[in-house]
């Protein structure tokens, strides 16, 4: 038999009411004695399901509900309609086995105490999550393992760089062993060596311990290195659920063929390569053309011929326009159709 | 048993972040010393070599002062400074991080923080009880003390109720840094026996904001002139407010709309 779910969401919706004034000072002032309210709608009817040990992206533009999805997911805002199950618990009602078996690391607001060194935020949180004394060192050395926590969580967290903070709050957030870890954005702002060096560390653990892992992030290498599955939320709708490769398959049914030519050969023939597709960069030396996927052997046979190819690749493209592409297209049936993400 | 262990993790945290800056830890003893005496003054003023004011003398005035300087400890050393920052938790969407805890939100955020510092309230408390005593001529029976404890409590859970109501109104219209302000302003009329407060004073002071409760009444239980009935009325009063401000905090909680990231 097929294991219940991880999460498991019903068409949840999530309206805020929220104050709405005119720029100036006089609509302030009038906002004072009267306050026109509206009401928004950061999450419309989404429904999907993730099994245990399952790692999925939250992809959408500013303000699409994904933080808001988190949220509900995490207990943190009630949903104004809509079931929401995590871990086996209803989120809002905020059990200690349910709060126990979570986490919620935001990369833009932190838990660790700000005039104290992490550890005693480490040691807080211990007594708060009632972790033994002996798992509680032994989480620690381990994450001290993937993480190098030792020479940081000693020194005042106004200390330390933004990447040594970042670890910290990931240590802070785990060492109760949550089996279902939700991420809003934990790369934000950090410098490319420490993105990856967390990325790398999400992926370890989430092998190690087979928790379930969702993320949102802007950085799309994020997604593409921890999540095999993605969910595109846009104006709070599901707009996609299934596998990356789809999606940019779906998107941007295009390839992009890359060729660095010999540096002594002739240069690039503009009118031959403009023939085989669109151009998406040319040089002396350096040629990309994007050309439809029906028409990569083609082109690729026919730049050989005409070029003196140093060497040569076929990638997607990236995801940031995949991206781009599918949030310019709102409305657009392509994208959304049941057809592309199917789900068991 | 739990929260047991959590309230002492918390309070040797707030020791910790004391201890941090050194400088400062130093200094708000010396402000919490030289506060603590000059707040006698006026006291002194008005009281001092005078006959009876609404039948307080000087002596059992200054019982009245040494409440007021205990529970003015109290507010300032154990409740105020968690409280204040659940007013910043809620502006800034960090409240999440209480939230997620499996520990009850409102015990984390209300033991987050302590001032160490001022204990030297209660010190100079107790000196004031001690001199006010030594004056009268004779010491509080042990009764009295109990009642006066008894009365302390009680005085404790309004406090604390009128601040976690004042903190819950963070969570509809977010800033409330100047209802803080009231209230500390408001709490300063405690210094005073509640009947020196006449008409409408003495009925907002009674029954609005109960000041008589936090200070008078307990004083009037060490000099063992409270009346039974008045004390039964105050620990029913004080369970009433706590109850209700546990009930407003929960409301408050499920309006909690979160800042966004």
């Amino acid at each position: 038999m097929a294991q219940p779910p991880a999460i498991e969401v019903r068409s949840l919706s999530k309206v805020f009411r929220v104050h709405e004034r005119a720029p100036g000072l006089r609509a302030a002032v009038a906002s004072l004695f009267r306050r026109t309210y509206k009401e928004v709608t950061a999450v419309d009817d989404l429904s999907l399901s993730i099994a245990p040990g399952e790692r999925v992206g939250f992809l959408g533009p500013n303000g699409a509900g994904k933080t808001t999805t988190l949220k509900v997911l995490a207990g943190l805002i009630h949903p104004t309609s809509g079931h929401v199950r995590v871990a086996g618990h209803v989120p809002q009602r905020r059990e200690t086995a349910f709060l126990e078996s979570i986490a919620l690391v935001m990369g833009q607001k932190q838990q660790l105490l700000w005039d104290l060194p992490p550890v005693e935020t480490f040691a807080l949180n211990r007594a708060i999550y009632d972790v033994p004394q002996d798992v509680f060192a032994q989480r620690l050395a381990e994450l001290d393992d993937l993480l190098g926590l030792r020479a940081v969580s000693g020194k005042p967290t106004r200390q330390l760089s933004l990447g040594e903070r970042m670890k910290c709050e990931l240590a802070a957030a785990l060492l109760h062993g949550p089996r279902v870890l939700f991420l809003d954005e934990p790369t934000i702002g950090l410098d490319v060596a420490m993105q990856l060096a967390v990325r790398e560390f999400l992926r370890a653990y989430a092998d190690r311990t087979g928790a379930t892992l969702i993320l949102t992030s802007h950085y799309m290498d994020d997604v593409v290195a921890l999540c095999p599955r993605v969910v595109v939320i846009d104006k709070g709708r599901l707009r996609y659920d299934g596998d990356l490769r789809t999606l940019s398959r779906t998107v941007r049914p295009d390839k992009r063929i890359a060729m660095r030519l010999r540096a002594d050969g002739p240069a690039p023939d503009r009118a031959a390569i403009e023939r085989l597709g669109e151009v998406v960069e040319l040089e002396a030396t350096r040629a990309v053309i994007q050309v439809p996927q029906e028409g990569v052997r083609d082109a690729i046979a026919q730049l050989f011929a005409s070029h003196d190819v140093a060497d040569l690749t076929v990638e997607d493209p990236p995801l940031e326009e995949v991206m781009r592409e599918l949030f310019a297209s709102t409305g657009d049936a392509r994208a959304a159709s049941p057809g592309d993400g199917p789900r068991a | 048993m739990r929260y047991v262990r959590l309230f002492g993790t918390q309070l040797r945290r707030s020791l910790a972040l004391a201890l941090q800056y050194r400088l400062d830890f130093v200094t708000s003893g010396l402000v919490s010393i030289v506060w603590s005496v000059i707040s006698i003054v006026p006291l002194y003023v008005a009281f001092h070599g005078r006959p009876a004011v609404g039948g307080w003398s000087y002596e059992s005035a200054l019982v009245v002062f040494g409440w007021f300087t205990l529970l003015k400890g109290v507010l300032e050393g154990a409740v105020n400074p968690s409280l204040v920052q659940v007013v910043d938790h809620i502006r800034m969407g960090t409240l999440d991080f209480v939230l997620l805890k499996p520990a009850d939100a409102q015990f984390l955020v209300s033991t987050a923080r302590f001032e160490p510092w001022k204990i030297v309230d209660l010190g100079v408390a107790i000196a004031i009880f001690g001199y006010a005593f030594a004056r009268l001529g004779h010491p509080p029976s042990a009764a009295a003390v109990a009642l006066a404890f008894a009365m302390l409590c009680a005085a404790v859970a309004v406090l604390y109720s009128v601040w976690i109501l004042v903190v819950a109104a963070a969570f509809w219209v977010v800033r409330v840094d100047n209802l803080v302000y009231l209230f500390d302003s408001v709490f300063d009329f405690a210094r005073w026996p509640s009947s020196v407060f006449k008409g409408a004073f003495s009925i907002l002071f009674t029954f609005v904001i109960p000041l008589a409760l936090m200070t008078t009444f307990p004083a009037q239980a060490l000099l063992g002139t409270l009346a039974p009935g008045t004390a039964i009325a105050a620990v029913v009063a004080s369970l009433l407010a706590a109850i209700g401000a546990r009930r407003v905090w929960l409301r408050a909680l499920a309006h909690y709309t979160s800042a966004s990231s």
